[in-house]
């Protein structure tokens, strides 16, 4: 007798070999096997070349270690002066464009032929 | 990063809520002064301060999530909820403009002639490009829930593919659409029957046009190697909503171009 966990029941149930070698369906999504162990130098196998594609290299390990640095400095402004010059621009354009739309809408409600 | 005890997201303080209520400050004063004074100035800086804050508040998230690596299970799924009710806040907005046409259909006035449509309008025939569009958006659904297992099944390639046929199948719905407005024989300003024709299939044009540029970014952020098999909220989000967008059309033709004609 075969065992699988039951996803609707939250119980061990009754199933064929197949169901419970491969509980999602057709083919098994995630990998029941566990992670490799990563040493603080990590082991470099042949096989284990960075994924080129079309659409160029990976660079979410890269881009990780940046944003994961601790320099003290808040998610919008991590990238540094590409960051600082789109925040300052929307907060000129916001803020400028906010007094410009206060006497704006001042302005409109004195008409001057009452 | 200093050592946290919870899977909790704790924020850095953010000044995008700040901008962009401004930005819909500066949106909605600036319609008023296109329409006063025939001035675009106030509306332009408007648009341009919400898209700035739009950009960078996604990128912020996008960093946090993908780089930071603060969407943990229990983060996701607060995200998961935040999804489920904002969808549901968009059924009940469009639920309000089916409202306004089975009430003014269901019972014609006087006014229209007693009947549906009413006199004098020559509704479009759900057999020709309607019926078409339901094809493409039903196929692009298809084609999403492809995409869907690709990306689970950590097969790049055909993610990419599939993502693509669904993004240019929306785009084509969009022409189509753009197409039967230009040359349909009848406008918004044709009383109820262009009213509630146009309102209703305006915005959910408009949903067609966010959900699609909600899939580009997808796509763009597959390019980038954002997702993993087991980890790809803001992709079954955009799924959603497009299955949302897919759901509200079919309503709306059933409603309003079979029915209704």
């Amino acid at each position: 007798m075969y065992y699988k966990f039951s996803g609707f029941t939250q119980k061990l149930a009754g199933s064929w070999a197949s169901a419970a070698y491969n509980p999602q369906g057709l083919k098994p999504v995630a990998s029941s096997e566990a992670p490799p162990i990563i040493f603080a130098t990590p082991t470099k196998f042949a096989s284990e070349t960075t994924s080129y594609d079309y659409a160029g290299k990976n660079k979410v390990p890269e881009l990780q270690k940046f944003f994961q640095k601790s320099d003290g400095l808040p998610v919008h402004l991590k990238h540094g002066l590409p960051d600082q010059m789109l925040y300052r621009t929307t907060m000129a354009l916001t803020l400028g464009g906010t007094i410009y739309c206060l006497i704006a809408l001042y302005m409109a409600s004195q008409p001057k032929n009452k | 990063m200093t050592h946290q005890t919870h899977a909790y997201h704790m924020v850095n303080p953010s000044p995008w809520p700040l901008t962009g209520a401004l930005s819909a400050l500066l949106l909605t004063s600036g319609m008023i002064m296109w329409f006063h004074y025939n001035s675009m100035f106030l509306l332009m800086v408007g648009l341009i301060s919400m898209l700035l804050t739009m950009y960078q508040w996604w990128r912020d998230i996008i960093r946090e999530g993908t780089f930071q690596g603060h969407h943990t299970p229990v983060v996701q799924k607060g995200l998961r909820y935040g999804m489920v009710l904002f969808i549901l806040s968009e059924v009940f907005f469009f639920i309000g403009f089916f409202w306004a046409f089975y009430h003014s259909s269901l019972a014609p006035t006087h006014e229209l002639g007693g009947c549906w449509p009413p006199t004098g309008i020559h509704p479009l025939n759900p057999l020709e490009v309607p019926l078409l569009n339901t094809s493409i958006l039903l196929a692009s659904g298809v084609s999403i829930t492809w995409a869907h297992h690709s990306l689970m099944e950590g097969n790049r390639k055909q993610m990419i593919q599939a993502l693509t046929i669904t993004i240019l199948l929306g785009l084509y719905f969009t022409i189509l659409q753009a197409m039967e407005y230009y040359e349909s024989p009848f406008t918004i300003s044709d009383g109820i029957y262009g009213s509630t024709f146009f309102v209703a299939t305006g915005f959910h044009g408009l949903h067609v046009i966010i959900g699609s540029t909600f899939l580009i970014v997808c796509l763009l952020r597959q390019f980038y190697f954002h997702f993993t098999s087991t980890h790809h909220f803001g992709f079954e989000a955009a799924a959603w909503y497009w299955h949302f967008v897919d759901v509200v059309w079919l309503f709306l033709y059933v409603s309003i171009y079979w029915w209704g004609s």
